[in-house]
């Protein structure tokens, strides 16, 4: 058939034109420009964020009810995934307001342009929820600071101590008693490995730095997962994950916040075996942001959220609903069942600039991955 | 001559529609690819056969591709010695139920590998059955701890945690591709040789008849076991947590690839990695071809029913290798229902403890925490699997029939290279496909990402090799006198494909629908990638929100399972449902 010979032909040079198809995006240095788009009168709020948990259906519908803006959400994995969907789509934006994204990751949407000024008129927000960035491209609505969790009960039973410097945790006490999330592949990772720079650059060693110490726990046996998930809920011994399936509880110690014991209890009538460790400099103090996508098409109704997001019902309610700190002044987390009580405030903050996690992050991760092969 | 011109131009149009259709195919399944190449080649700077060299110095790679090796071999050989007893004594006696017995053994693999891992895991955990037996594969206590300090194995328990999953979802394929050698096999043959010197013993006729007889139909089961195997991605993230697949390093990569001037290491790393992984991909799925196109020769038909009828009723052997099988299959969904009415709970002197409720299940039903209802993501699945059997069993039976009239008119070769490019999707890792996705549709046509049936598109691309391949073996047996003798009649295009092909083909083209829907209502991978928009969640898609979540609150587990155990009860619904249509149609072999 002479179908048979021609189809061939037209599939080849159809396809062939595709090879230069593409064109790179240039990134420029001299500030960035709105993007121009059809504002559209949707009457829909497109919000990329991760699976937060405050957005409960009945917190939507509330929204929808007093402003008349529907909401679809679009969801990536965390943090480092809202801005990877970002750069993806840069330049043909799926979303009008990014919420998650932390300030590990910020300085990385602004230099990539990825966001623009927003005309929320802020309440009275807490300190230090705007000390890492307090611009109009990006407003906080939770925080709350990354640190160690140990097992209190599996320190008693074994009778290890409570480690009181980093380089303890690189002793045969703790070889293969350890977890911890990739910095690659999750945030509250990527949180603690900035947390360590700032704090062996603070020691007193000097010849050392955090990935001589990253290295020696990699040589200590320490586990390295992908996520928080599966460091906190498979390995680690002090957590719920216990009482899930496929718990392997081998690690002591892992990374989480300081107020999950808080957690913890609320959730098990007061009751947890979790405890963190607060060293100076071990903990980094995580806040999240809500901002406009450049090239976002409802602009007025992504600031309606925004306004919405930072209300007194709502964002009060950030530890019960989103288990993280309101940015509102004065942030308390509940009493209700040991919350509180169990949660522990950090002594000193590890103190790293956004504009140097940005411009230094590739070269720690490089850095990160090789200390730890 | 009036007839003959009619139809000569038929057969024009008929060409026509199906050259159409394959364009349509392969630029909906390739374009994404070429594009998402195109992307990191540029980003990276690097060819992709320069990448493909530079796959050695990738980050986990070697580990990553050994480990892959090594599980999915394991797991082929153990599908392989489950299997084949099953598809024995399924193929060799009358079963009371057998389309039941085969909707259950099919179950397992249109399961969503992320309801599959819920399930063992529920089995391995402390508690669970297997800890009973004193098998402790998680924590590697016991026998197992003992195994891994005399032998050196890193985590021999998870290694078998995980084979042991990959044949129990793979057992299907066994059955599916060797139970029918042995129902339609000429009973005549078995005796004939029995009466010569070489079929007397038992290993002489193994040797002479059954070795070459089976053989293609095993090596065809085991060669998309070992596929699946390898390209397995849920199983390996959650039943072995410390090591990586190939799939698995790729899915942790993907996140940050072909952004520029952005983690370009990635970009670097899925660009030499997703080349490596589609090379053996198409080289299994090329070798599986080969062999099922043998297998399709080797099959000598024979009225199945006159041959179960002849052997009689299972002897006890062959029930207690079915049964007990039967039952092991199910107990990954029981422990799934199981934990979908446990919730953990802290007593009043501070212990936590186990208490039986429906709360799940009433959570999962009124859709709270950011998640929608139960009833509207089994809407969505549904909707989703619908869409995909009216779009992709047309178009698996237009391409399967070209690709019989091509081979038929002596281009075996270019049937053979059409066929491999259909089958390029499924060759491809899921970030690949993602990746091209966002590049190639977004960037020429942004709207359609909110348009919400955008994931019946994956599902029709991954279906489709699978009916291609259920589907042209049932053309090569239809008796080419039907359609001459249609032809003289002259009647109208429909009842003349009707009385030609259609009749014959009901059976397979029930099968292939049955399979379209199971497939789309378990599809995960593609599925996610594609929803983004809260409000279109499939069941496989809402499980794998709450089971993400951080289960702090002690109400995630049991939703989560409950969902699960919709989905699983759904799935059975529809392939019970096509099994009673097929025998409706005058197909019964019970």
């Amino acid at each position: 058939m002479m179908s048979d010979r021609i189809f061939p032909l037209i599939l080849l040079l159809l396809f062939a034109p595709l090879s230069g198809c593409l064109e790179p995006v240039t990134k420029t240095n001299d500030g960035c420009t709105v993007l121009e788009t059809s504002t559209s009168n949707s009457s829909t709020v497109r919000i990329l964020t991760y699976d937060i948990a405050a957005f409960s259906q009945s917190m939507l519908d509330e929204f929808t009810n007093s402003t008349g803006y529907e909401v679809e959400l679009i969801r990536a994995d965390d943090a480092g995934g809202i801005l990877e969907q970002m750069l993806q789509t840069q330049g043909t934006p799926q979303s009008d307001l990014a919420v998650g994204l932390d300030n590990t990751y910020l300085q990385t949407a602004l230099d990539f342009c990825l966001l623009q000024p927003h005309s929320t008129v802020a309440p009275s927000l807490d300190s230090s929820a705007m000390e890492p960035y307090s611009g109009t491209y990006a407003l906080p609505f939770d925080q709350g600071d990354v640190c160690l969790n140990v097992d209190e009960n599996g320190l008693n039973e074994t009778e290890r101590t409570f480690p009181e410097d980093l380089w303890e945790l690189t002793g045969p006490e703790w070889n293969g008693k350890t977890s911890f999330p990739s910095p690659v592949t999750s945030s509250p990772g990527r949180a603690f490995m900035i947390a360590t720079i700032d704090y062996f650059e603070h020691d007193e060693n000097e010849t050392t730095n955090a990935f001589d110490w990253w290295k020696a726990m990699a040589e200590n046996d320490a586990r390295f997962t992908s996520g928080w998930t599966e460091a906190y809920e498979i390995h680690y011994s002090g957590g719920y994950g216990e009482w899930v399936e496929g718990h392997i509880g081998d690690s002591l110690l892992t990374v989480s916040y300081c107020h999950s014991p808080g957690v913890e209890a609320y959730y098990s009538g007061n009751s947890t075996h979790s405890t963190s460790i607060t060293l100076e400099r071990s903990t980094f103090h995580q806040v999240e942001y809500a901002a406009l996508t450049n090239g976002a098409t409802n602009v007025n109704g992504a600031n309606a959220f925004l306004d919405f997001l930072l209300s007194e019902d709502i964002n009060r309610n950030m530890p019960e609903n989103n288990l993280m700190l309101s940015v509102l002044e004065n942030p308390t987390f509940p009493d209700t069942d040991g919350f509180s009580w169990h949660t522990d405030t950090p002594t000193m903050n590890a103190n790293v600039s956004m504009e140097r996690i940005a411009q230094d992050m590739e070269t720690w991760l490089s850095e990160w991955q090789i200390a730890t092969l | 001559m009036a007839l003959k011109q009619r139809n000569t131009a038929q057969a024009h149009v008929m060409h026509t529609v199906q050259w159409l259709t394959l364009f349509c195919v392969i630029v909906l399944g390739i374009v994404p690819l070429i594009l998402a190449i195109l992307r990191l080649w540029s980003v990276t700077q690097v060819s992709p056969l320069e990448a493909l060299r530079q796959f050695p110095e990738q980050i986990g790679a070697m580990d990553a591709l050994r480990f892959t090796l090594i599980e999915a071999l394991l797991s082929t050989l153990l599908t392989v010695v489950l299997g084949l007893p099953v598809a024995w004594s399924l193929g060799r006696y009358q079963w009371r139920g057998i389309r039941s017995k085969r909707a259950l053994f099919y179950l397992p693999f249109v399961t969503p590998p992320i309801v599959a891992a819920a399930g063992f895991l529920a089995l391995i955990s402390p508690g669970g059955l297997f800890n009973s037996f004193g098998l402790d594969l998680r924590g590697e206590t016991g026998v197992i701890g003992w195994l891994a300090e005399t032998t050196g194995w890193q985590h021999p328990g998870h290694m078998i945690a995980l084979v042991l999953a990959h044949a129990w979802f793979n057992l299907s394929l066994m059955i599916r591709f060797v139970e029918p050698v042995i129902a339609q096999l000429n009973p005549a043959w078995e005796e004939q040789l029995m009466m010569l010197p070489k079929g007397q013993s038992a290993s002489g006729r193994l040797r002479h008849l059954w070795l070459p007889v089976l053989g293609p139909s095993v090596a065809v089961a085991a060669t998309y076991a070992f596929f699946f195997s390898f390209t397995s991605f849920a199983l390996v993230k959650w039943l072995t947590p410390d090591f990586n697949t190939l799939e698995s390093l790729l899915a942790d990569l993907g996140g940050s690839a072909g952004i520029y001037n952005y983690r370009v290491d990635t970009s670097l790393g899925v660009l030499a990695i997703a080349g490596l992984q589609a090379l053996l991909m198409l080289t299994i799925l090329a070798v599986a071809g080969f062999l099922e196109r043998k297998h399709t020769m080797t099959i000598s038909i024979h009225e199945e029913h006159t041959n179960r009828k002849k052997r009689g009723t299972p002897p006890l052997k062959s029930r207690f290798i079915v049964y007990s099988l039967l039952l092991a299959s199910m107990l990954p969904f029981v422990s799934v229902v199981v934990a979908s009415f446990r919730k953990r709970a802290t007593s009043q002197n501070g212990h936590t403890e186990f208490h039986w409720t429906f709360e799940g299940w009433q959570r999962a039903w009124t859709g709270d925490a950011s998640t929608i209802t139960l009833f509207e993501a089994l809407q969505n699945s549904l909707v989703y699997a619908g869409l995909t059997l009216v779009i992709a069993l047309p178009i698996g039976y237009v391409l399967a029939s070209m690709f019989y009239r091509l081979e038929n008119n002596g281009k075996k070769r270019l049937a053979s290279i059409l066929d491999t490019l259909c089958m390029v999707p499924l060759s491809a890792s899921a970030v690949m496909v993602g990746l091209g996705v966002v590049l190639g549709l977004l960037r020429w046509y942004p709207e359609l990402f909110m348009f919400r049936y955008l994931p019946v598109l994956p599902h029709v691309m991954l279906v489709l090799p699978f009916l291609v391949r259920m589907l042209r073996p049932a053309f090569s047996r239809i008796e080419p006198a039907f359609e001459e003798q249609v032809r003289l009649l002259n009647l109208p295009p429909l009842q003349s494909w009707w009385h030609s092909k259609g009749a014959s083909m009901m059976a397979p083209l029930t099968m292939a629908a049955s399979l379209c829907l199971a497939f789309s209502l378990g599809e995960f991978g593609a599925t996610y990638l594609l929803i983004r928009v809260g409000s279109w969640d499939s069941l496989s898609i809402m499980v794998d929100q709450l089971l993400g979540r951080p289960k702090f609150d002690p109400l995630i587990m049991p939703t989560a399972m409950a969902v699960a155990a919709s989905l699983m009860l759904t799935t059975l619904f529809v392939l019970w449902l096509s099994e009673q249509l097929r025998m409706k149609q005058g197909d019964a072999n019970d």
